[in-house]
Order: C-alpha cells, then sequence, then structure tokens
C-alpha cells in the first residue's frame, strides 16, 4: 500500500487515519517564524461524514486509502438491501446498512448515485442533488393558498419529511435538493 | 485589476517610509549576496556559484534575511534603521510560503519588545489596521485556550498531551512539540481576532533574543491568524551572538542539515556591541493581503 508524505498532501487525496479512510478538505502549511513545517490538515472521514483536523510535522506520512468512487444506478430495493448497478458492465452491487442511512430516504429508481467504495465495500452513497418524489403523507392545505408562504411537513413516499407550501397535497410529485433537503417546485 | 494591486503596494510602501522618515529612523540597503548562509536551524538559504568563467570560483548565498548586515551597521552606530528587501529562502512553498518574498525589518534603539509592539501599532493605524489589538504571553494564551502550563511542562508531558490529541510526538527538542501544539491548538483560535501580539516565549525558542527567567522577550504579530511580523529584543554582545551560532549549528548537524560556517566576518563586526534595540521583520506580502 503506498503512503503519502506531507509534501504530497493535496485537497481530495484519500488516506488512513485512525483506521478509517479520510478525504483531504483542506491542507495548511505553517511555518513558524523560527521553527519547523508543519501541515495543519482538515479531513472529512469517508465513513462518519465527520470533518477533523490533525497538525503534521512535515515529512510524516499517511497510508493511502483504497477509495474508489463509482456512478451507479438504482434499480429496487428487495427488504436485504438496495441493489445497484453499474450501467457499462452490468456489475451489480447490494448495499446496506450504514452506507445508506442518509440516502435511502432519496433513492428513486433509475436514478444515477455517486457510491464511495473502500477496499471494494460500499462506504457511502450520494444521490443526485435534485430527486423527484411522491408525496405519501400530509395534512390538507388550506383552501386558496397558492402563494407558498408557511409551510407544513409532509412524508414522502421514500420516508424522508420535507417541508412543502401548504397548497400541495398527497399523491403530487415534487423536487426535493437531497443536499438539504428542502423543496424546490411541485413537478 | 492587477494595476489596482501595484497600486495598492506602492501607497502602502509610501505610507512605510513616510512613517519612518518622520520618526527619523533611516532607510538602509545591506548586501544581498552573502559569503555565509544563515545558521537558523529550520531557515535553508539560496547559494548561486559565481566568477566560474574567470577563474575565481566562489559560492555566494542569498540573504535569508537582512538581519547580520542591519545589525553591523547598529554595532557601528548608525542608530534607528529600516530596510524594506526581497529575502530568499529555500525548501518554503504553500499558501503564505515561497521562496522569495518582501521583508520590512526595523530597529529601534532604546526600545523593548513592549515600546516596539506600540510603535507597530501606530505603523498598522497608518497602513489602514485599526483593529483591536490583542496582546496575549505565550503562557496566557496556551492557559486560556489549552489548558496548558507550557512554561513549566516538560519534554515528556507535552509529548503525552500530543498522542492524546493523535498527532505525533517524534521530536528531539522540547519547541518541537510546542510549536506542534501552538500550531495545532492555538492558531486555529487567533483566526478569530483580527490584530494580536503574541509575546514573552518560551526560552527553547529564545532565537535570537534576549532570555530573563524562562521567557525570551520575542514577539508574533498575528493578523486573522497569519503570522506577520516577529520581533526581539535583540542580543548584544558577540560572545551571546557566537552561542546561539554555535547552538543552531549543532542542532542543524543534528537534523543532517547542511552544516554553515560561523559568520566570522559578522561577529568581528561586534567587537562593539550592539546598543540595546528591539527589531523586527515583517512579511509584507503577507501584510498587503490584510489590507484593503
Amino acid at each position: 500500500m503506498a503512503n503519502y508524505s506531507t509534501n504530497q498532501f493535496k485537497n481530495g487525496l484519500k488516506l488512513m487515519l485512525d483506521g478509517n479512510p479520510c478525504s483531504i478538505v483542506n491542507n495548511e502549511i505553517v511555518k513558524p517564524g523560527k521553527g519547523q513545517v508543519f501541515n495543519r490538515v482538515k479531513f472529512k472521514d469517508l465513513i462518519t461524514g465527520k470533518t477533523l483536523i490533525k497538525t503534521f510535522k512535515s515529512g510524516e506520512s499517511l497510508e493511502n486509502a483504497d477509495v474508489m468512487e463509482l456512478d451507479l444506478q438504482y434499480l429496487y430495493n428487495d427488504s436485504s438491501a438496495w441493489n445497484f448497478m453499474d450501467p457499462d458492465s452490468f456489475e451489480q452491487y447490494a448495499i446496506d446498512g450504514t452506507a445508506m442511512s442518509d440516502t435511502k430516504g432519496y433513492l428513486v429508481e433509475q436514478d444515477m448515485c455517486t457510491v464511495t467504495l473502500w477496499n471494494d465495500n460500499p462506504i457511502s452513497v450520494i444521490p443526485p442533488n435534485h430527486v423527484i418524489l411522491e408525496v405519501f403523507d400530509t395534512d390538507p392545505g388550506l383552501k386558496g393558498d397558492t402563494t407558498g408562504t408557511g409551510g407544513k411537513p409532509a412524508t414522502m413516499n421514500t420516508g424522508v419529511v420535507v417541508q412543502v407550501p401548504l397548497f400541495v397535497s398527497i399523491g403530487d410529485k415534487i423536487k426535493v435538493d437531497t443536499r438539504t433537503n428542502e423543496y424546490t417546485g411541485r413537478v | 485589476m492587477m494595476r489596482n494591486a501595484l497600486i495598492k503596494r506602492q501607497r502602502v510602501i509610501q505610507k512605510i517610509r513616510q512613517f519612518f522618515e518622520q520618526q527619523k529612523v533611516l532607510e538602509v540597503q545591506t548586501l544581498t549576496l552573502l559569503n555565509t548562509p544563515t545558521s537558523d536551524v529550520y531557515i535553508d538559504s539560496i547559494s548561486s556559484t559565481v566568477n566560474v568563467d574567470i577563474g575565481m570560483q566562489n559560492t555566494q548565498y542569498l540573504h535569508a534575511s537582512p538581519e547580520l548586515g542591519m545589525k553591523e551597521l547598529l554595532a557601528q552606530g548608525s542608530g534607528d534603521i529600516y530596510q524594506i528587501c526581497q529575502v530568499f529562502r529555500d525548501n518554503e512553498y504553500g499558501e503564505h510560503n515561497s521562496n522569495e518574498f518582501t521583508l520590512l525589518e526595523y530597529y529601534r534603539l532604546g526600545f523593548d519588545i513592549y515600546q516596539l509592539m506600540d510603535d507597530m501599532v501606530s505603523l498598522l493605524q497608518v497602513l489602514g489596521i485599526k483593529d483591536e489589538v490583542q496582546r496575549f504571553s505565550y503562557a496566557q494564551v496556551f492557559s486560556q485556550y489549552a489548558d496548558i502550563d507550557i512554561l513549566n511542562a516538560d519534554i515528556d508531558s507535552l509529548k503525552i498531551i500530543a498522542e492524546k490529541l493523535g498527532l505525533t510526538a517524534d521530536f528531539a527538542w522540547i519547541e518541537g512539540l510546542q510549536m506542534l501544539l501552538f500550531v495545532h491548538l492555538i492558531e486555529p483560535k487567533l483566526k478569530e481576532l483580527p490584530l494580536c501580539f503574541i509575546y514573552d516565549y518560551p526560552k527553547s525558542q529564545s532565537a535570537l533574543a534576549k532570555v530573563e527567567g524562562q521567557v525570551a522577550h520575542r514577539f508574533e504579530l498575528y493578523l486573522d491568524g497569519v503570522e506577520v511580523a516577529n520581533g526581539y529584543d535583540e542580543l548584544q554582545t558577540k560572545s551571546e551572538y557566537e552561542q546561539v551560532f554555535m547552538h543552531e549549528t549543532a542542532k542543524r548537524e543534528q537534523l543532517g542539515k547542511f552544516i554553515p560556517p560561523v559568520d566570522v566576518s559578522f561577529l568581528s563586526k561586534l567587537d562593539n556591541s550592539l546598543p540595546q534595540c528591539a527589531g523586527v521583520a515583517i512579511g509584507i506580502n503577507r501584510l498587503l493581503t490584510q489590507i484593503s
């Protein structure tokens, strides 16, 4: 396994830190006026999603993380896992557990997702930035309210709850920004 | 846009010159090409071989700072002086570092570091940096932000702290650990302060500053968490400088770095000691990014 030294650090590099694969978010080189060079590095833990900061002295090295990103198409859920397919190779991936925890509420069949593999195991699935979901349940809207002021919670067919304008009703298809969980329009 | 940056730079340099002219501080220019590289443990000089074609081959070094040249002038009775010049350092890169940058260095006779910090505040105000001034001693800032008694902590206790933070503890000298913890724990907090002086460093980081008890009378200026200036209550006697050079050379040797010869030419100029003075080096490129 290759090691990367501090002077090879750059944003996006995937490295092993305390047993978890991490991605460099920011690499700041600090040289005190009368001291040696340090790298103050902000990482994103690719499994937990948390950011953390570590400081290294120049010349320290970290092990490369065997991380790969794939664009996979979501096919179906078969109660044990979510199934994806590489549209080029037709290879299928069954993904479950924590990799799906933040994602499952936005999965729409046929949508393309970015799947991160670490040592060939999926560790995260990122849905498209915008998905179209169907409203499964919400309180009846106030008659005549079409301005979109105010709002109410609505449960989507995928289970995720999104704040929607009062005029949205059950069965409507709406567009949701998956990064912010915000309603962006009715389809 | 590019011309605007040039105009800003010119305006700042002009204001600096006016500031010193008003205070009767003399502008000087010392040699850029030196016979001896710096002995500073963590600064590497850039060398150049000259006069090859005329059979007088000689290695010269671009100055990493005008410090020693200016101190020769001080020892010879120059009085208050300043210099704005390009300096050159090998093995520097990154957002805030490069192999060549502009330094303003100045020395005030009879000043201690506290007076020099006040003087710098006046200079910064002239340049349009009028933020609230915060001052912390090195011990205070460690106590406040990290709950560490930095002046009394020995190398082993600092190693334990570094390891608990998941950082390397592989340092031969205590100052390496002090600096690691400063960079990791303190500097990010300083980013929240627009203008902050840190003063009275542990004596392990004395460099060319006077030591009194546990502390060296040094200061650094941080603007938005970026170190912009480094000032000392300057050592005065030849034997003090000799001692520091020997100490630094020994450390370079231990690190397997290039070992510079002793700067005998500089030391010979110190037969008359330096007058009591405080001096500071200010990174002009870093300063300019803080001025609108």
